[in-house]
């Protein structure tokens, strides 16, 4: 990565719609060169994808929660006869709708989701769900109805 | 509870499309509505002006910068200064994101960084101030999955 990659990669970090053209003769390359960086940091995987930014208090979603996971012991070392670990909790997180981001962790818990919902109610019954799920032990939930701050280049939260 | 603003089909459909891939062809949007491109740059501006729509943007890998250590941290503070706290949080770099949340914890923050020794400083940095009692990190591991399309939009149509 040079220069004008990273200066690519900031135009798109503000306007992800940004025409090539305009980004081109705002550098002062040409297009074409734009458009050939553009598919390799793609292909490295610098680039992962591009998504619209949703205020989620304005299409009803009015708590934003950090659900905190703890699975048993049996699922993160699993057995023989029976070879489960955690991303199979992982793989159900991420296909529950309203989750928007999950990962494993290292540390006081084992998984971490980030989730929206549109009141209290909802939100319990998101956390019902995820306890749902084989080999979820406990679910701490840390919730917040007020953004204070976001650097959307990393994740969407 | 307000149920937000109204949005329609259309917009939905829009929402969907630039959710999966922000640069998505608004031709290709139309015709999969039916409705003129016109139409889809209007309504997108539309929610742009809203509010509904923030902006767009890429989703970069923080590896690929140098930055080898995300985690999540949380802060058990000395209520009610709770203020004081989080004037010292923004002052961190490497801390994308914090909120005051209601739960265990008092503080939620991201933070993205070269390595666990810079997490570690940022802990101890926290952690020194007199209104702090307790720290949590959290580091996450390298599947971090990214699903801003599992957004339900089904409630909007209720009303």
């Amino acid at each position: 990565m040079d220069e004008i990659d990273l200066q690519i990669i900031e135009k798109l970090a503000t306007d992800a719609r940004i025409s090539f053209r305009k980004i081109a003769e705002e550098l002062k390359i040409s297009p074409d060169t734009v458009i050939n960086r553009y598919q390799k940091l793609q292909e490295t995987g610098v680039i992962r994808g591009s998504t619209v930014v949703i205020n989620p208090k304005k299409v009803g979603y009015h708590c934003m929660t950090a659900f905190l996971i703890d699975a048993s012991s049996l699922h993160i070392l699993g057995n023989e006869a029976n070879p489960v670990d955690s991303s199979l909790i992982l793989g159900k997180l991420i296909s529950m709708p309203n989750i928007i981001l999950a990962t494993k962790t290292v540390g006081d818990h084992d998984l971490l989701a980030i989730g929206v919902a549109r009141d209290f109610q909802h939100l319990m019954l998101m956390t019902h769900k995820i306890a749902r799920i084989p080999g979820v032990k406990d679910i701490q939930v840390s919730f917040w109805v007020e953004k204070s701050s976001l650097c959307p280049k990393y994740f969407i939260v | 509870m307000a149920r937000g603003t109204q949005v329609d089909k259309i917009d939905v459909n829009i929402l969907r499309a630039l959710q999966r891939d922000a640069r998505h062809n608004f031709a290709d949007i139309a015709k999969s509505c039916s409705v003129s491109t016109d139409t889809i740059s209007k309504r997108f501006r539309k929610m742009k002006k809203a509010g509904i729509i923030r902006g767009t943007t890429i989703l970069v890998n923080p590896k690929s910068f140098g930055y080898d250590c995300v985690a999540s941290i949380g802060v058990d503070v000395r209520l009610p200064r709770l203020n004081e706290v989080v004037e010292l949080i923004q002052t961190i770099p490497g801390i994308v994101f914090f909120t005051t949340s209601i739960g265990r914890e008092d503080i939620f923050c991201i933070a993205v960084l070269k390595n666990v020794g810079t997490l570690s400083q940022i802990k101890e940095l926290i952690k020194g101030h007199p209104l702090v009692r307790n720290v949590t990190t959290t580091i996450w591991v390298d599947e971090i999955l990214l699903c801003p399309e599992n957004f339900e939009f089904n409630h909007l149509k209720e009303e």
